[in-house]
This record gives structure tokens, sequence and C-alpha cells, in this order.
């Protein structure tokens, strides 16, 4: 299998059917004392309806700008983000669900009212919302935990929580920010694990973010790779590895192919 | 456990020595000039069965929560506003810093001289002396609240009311209790202050006690002023341990 097989160019053709969300000609710039810098250009992609997406590079190449775009907690400048067929841009809600890097939960709320926020939030009776955050307290294993304060928690339940957190409004895509950017290596392999297990069991759009090319290949169905300033789409991989995926694969010959193949690309963009 | 041993040990090994350098000061220079503890506590019994000491100190108490209480119904929001409006910060710190570096006792003189000598001038001295602490920390928390925090509330489609009680003011919360705890024992020290001026209440019985040949009676007056202090402060920290369970397990964790 060469690397040119797997690859096709990104094309902002027209949406299709199966266009979950359709990202549009997104252009974010800083302006910060005067000097602008373009994070993002003309940036279009589509994400199909269920489809498990990376948006893969190093830092800086403005993947965390466009999941916070596409979140709408970051605005740009130009563009659409257009979900189920409605423009979002630069709103928030919406049935997204987001987790973030540093979990960033409230230290004053139990594990149980982390994750009935949303719901909270957006008018869900009390008994409804505590009974729905418990279904997702037990989905990410936390169950017996409902009543403990996240500085209670080590980091790798901390950040369940906030997977449950953004499960728990039943989105209708998930963005994960770098979830497991700030665990160690053990913790993180555990999660992947969890993460597909709990995909499997209720299938999501999903945009993950990353700078892990090993965390991309395991959970991705499709791996967007990006270069930096401005950001753009160097290459899109179509993974190939079929599911469920089990810790095993990560040492096959196909997989560390890929992976070496993918690290060429990054490589090469780096000294850019 | 032995750790919680030790600090009772010594604890009270440095209470000792320091009440044995006092008693032997004391017994040197008479009780003219610097009463011993002996004498200081047969003086606080006659003082506690006279009854006046108590009575004066309920009375001033009561005044002197009423203008803290004031303070911090003013003071909170105003630190807050300042913390997360330009507009607010613009108009009133410069106030505020100017206030709070202001010696309560220079403005008492004027105070009576348009508020008299009663409930009015002791009230409002209280709330001059402790508002500007109250609100420049809780300016101080709100300034801290984390940007991720507000984004997620944003992120989860919350409303600026929303973010602002679910998010900003749990946030916050600390730093309005530690602004309470520091601006009581302003307001304490202010109620005594006000009340020597014009010779009333708590602070009147310590002026008074300081014009005698003995004493005794002032340093009397003075513990039990420091216990109250020490109690009240304890009180509120205890208040604010209840009502936010996870704040003071965090500090102690992280």
């Amino acid at each position: 299998m060469t690397l040119a097989e797997l690859t096709s160019r990104a094309a902002a053709a027209a949406p299709n059917p199966s266009t979950k969300l359709a990202i549009r000609d997104v252009t974010k710039i800083y302006r910060r004392g005067g000097k602008e810098l373009t994070v993002l250009e003309n940036f279009s992609l589509d994400i199909a309806e269920l489809e498990f997406l990376v948006l893969l590079g190093p830092s800086g190449c403005g993947k965390s700008t466009l999941l916070r775009i596409i979140d709408g907690i970051e605005t740009c400048n130009i563009g659409q983000v257009i979900l189920d067929g409605k423009d979002v841009t630069n709103t928030t809600g919406d049935g997204r669900g987001m987790v973030f890097q540093s979990f960033e939960l409230f230290p004053w709320r139990t594990v149980l009212a982390n994750v009935a926020f949303g719901l909270e939030v957006n008018g869900v009776g009390k008994a409804e919302r505590l009974a729905i955050a418990q279904e997702y307290v037990d989905l990410v294993g936390l169950s017996g935990f409902e009543n403990s304060y996240p500085h209670e928690l080590s980091g790798g339940m901390q950040q369940r929580v906030g997977i449950a957190r953004a499960l728990a409004i039943k989105p209708s895509v998930l963005l994960m920010d770098e979830p497991y950017g700030a665990l160690d290596v053990q913790t993180r392999d555990l999660l992947q694990d969890e993460l597909l297990n709990i995909w499997e069991k209720q299938r999501k759009t999903v945009i993950f973010v990353t700078h892990s090319i090993e965390e991309a290949l395991y959970l991705a169905d499709r791996i967007v790779v990006m270069t930096p300033r401005p950001g753009r789409i160097e290459q899109i991989i179509d993974v190939p590895f079929p599911r469920p995926r089990r810790d095993t694969l990560k040492s096959t010959p196909e997989f560390l192919e890929m992976r070496r193949s993918i690290w060429s690309t990054l490589r090469k963009g780096a000294h850019v | 456990m032995s750790d919680k041993l030790r600090r009772i040990v010594f604890g009270s090994l440095g209470f000792g020595i320091v009440l044995l350098i006092w008693e032997i000061a004391g017994r040197k220079l008479g009780n003219a000039l610097f009463a011993p503890p002996s004498a200081v506590a047969l003086e606080y019994v006659d003082l506690i069965r006279q009854g006046d000491m108590l009575r004066q100190l309920t009375g001033s108490l009561q005044q002197m929560v009423v203008g803290f209480g004031a303070a911090c119904i003013i003071g909170m929001p105003l630190g807050v506003a300042m913390g997360r409006s330009r507009v607010a910060d613009a108009v009133a710190r410069p106030w505020v810093s100017m206030f709070v570096v202001t010696s309560t006792a220079t403005l008492v003189p004027l105070f009576i001289l348009i508020l008299g000598t009663g409930f009015a001038l002791r009230v409002t001295i209280v709330f001059l002396s402790s508002v500007w602490y109250i609100a420049l920390t809780a300016y101080n928390g709100a300034r801290g609240v984390s940007p991720m925090q507000i984004a997620v509330a944003r992120s989860f489609g919350a409303g600026v009311l929303q973010t602002f009680w679910k998010v900003t003011l749990p946030a916050i919360y600390p730093y309005l209790l530690t602004g309470a705890r520091i601006g009581l024992v302003h307001a304490i020290r202010a109620m005594v202050l006000a009340e020597m001026f014009v010779i009333i209440g708590y602070g009147g019985l310590i002026h008074r006690a300081g014009l005698q040949i003995d004493t005794a009676p002032t340093l009397a007056l003075l513990i039990t002023l420091m216990i109250v202090s020490l109690l009240l402060n304890g009180l509120l920290g205890l208040a604010g341990r209840l009502l936010a369970p996870w704040y003071e397990q965090q500090r102690v964790t992280t």
C-alpha cells in the first residue's frame, strides 16, 4: 500500500447529502499590536455523518483554532460553519459538545453536577438532568464518584468527566481538543480504548484534534494532516484499519508503515 | 496526629513563654505602667462580674455588624463590577485605591461634624474602613476568573446571565470570603477607633480605662477584643468552608 493510494486531496465541492458538517472558506486572522497573523486561510472541509475525523498537525497549525471556530467559542473573520444544513457560524450550542485539553471542569461542582452542566444551562429540569448525568457517569466508568469534587480525581478520571459532560447533551457532533494531551502515556492509551468502546456503542460524528500520529491512526476513519502558517490541509488520509480496533493494532507492520509515512510528511512541512 | 500534638505542645509552650516574660516585666514595672497577667486575670474576673464589659461589647458589635454588612453588600458587587467591566474599573477603581490607603482616624473628626456622635457615625466609620478591602479583594478575584471556564460555559450554550451566575460568581466566591474576613478585621478596629473618639461603647470603655492609674483593666479589655476578633474571623472561615467544601480541600491538596 503506498501513501498515494491512501491519499486524496481536499476538494471543497458542493455539499453532498451525507455531509454532517461543512466548513466553508474559513479564515482566521489574529491582530495583536498592529501585527496580523493568519492562522487559517480559506479553509474548507466536509465531515460525513458518523465519521471519526482527526485533525493532525504540529502546534501552531491552527487545528485547535479550527475546532474552537467549529464550536463557536472562537469567531472566524470570513467563512461559514454549517451543521446539519444550518449555518452555525460564530454561535455556540446547537448540538456541539466540546471536550477540552485541560479538562476545564468546574471545581465547585461535584462530578454529577459537572456532567449535568450542559443540560442545566439548556433548561432541562433537575430530576431529568441528574438522571441523564448519572447515565453518562456510569458510561465513562465513574460510578461511585458522583459526589466527588474534581480535585479529588486523577487527571484521567477528570477527563472522563469532561467526556461525560460533552456526551450528556447528546451532541450532534463531538469536538475533542487534544483531550489526552495532558495525560501520561498509559492513561492516554486506556482512554483511547474507552473512547473507541463508547463510540462503537453510541456512534457519533467526532472531530478529534491531536498532534500524535499514533493516536490519529488508531482512532480515525479519516485523518486531515495540517501544516502551519497559515493552517492548511497538507493531505487527507483514509485509515483502512477495520473496526473494532484493539491495542495490538499499534504494533502491526501496516500501522507502523503508515505512521512512518505520515511522520515524513509532517517533517517535510516542518522544514518549510 | 503526632503533627497535631506537636502543634499543640509547641503552641502552648510559646504562649507560656510570652506569659512568663510578661509576668516578670509586669512585676518589675508595676500595675501603673504594665500590669502583669496575674493582675489582669483578677481584673478580668471583676470586669465580667460587673457586666459592663460584655454589655458594651455586645452593643458595639451590633453596630459594627450593621456597618460591616453594608460594606459587604456594597463592596462585593462594586469589586466584581470593577473586575468584569472596563467602564466600572475606570470610573470606580481610582477612588477605591485612594480610599483604601486613607487612614480612617483622619476621617472621624470630619464625620463627627456631619453625623454627630451616635449610631450613624459608628456605622459610617466601620463601613468606610472595611468596604475598600472587600471591594479590592473581590476585584482581584473577578479579574482572575479563567477565560477558559467562561468559554466552557459559552460552549455549552450558556447565556451571559447564566455564565455569570453559574461560572463567574462561584469562581470569585473564595475571594469574596477572603475579602469579608479582611474587611471584618478592619471593621472591628474601626469600631473601637470611632468609639474612642466619642467615648462611647466598648471603645469608650477602653478610653476611660486608659485614663486610670492601673493598666490592668485596659489590658483586660484588649484581650477580650482580641478573642472576639479571632472568634468572629474563625466563624466566617467556618461558614465559608461549609458553603464551599471544595475550596479549602482544593487548597490543601494542590
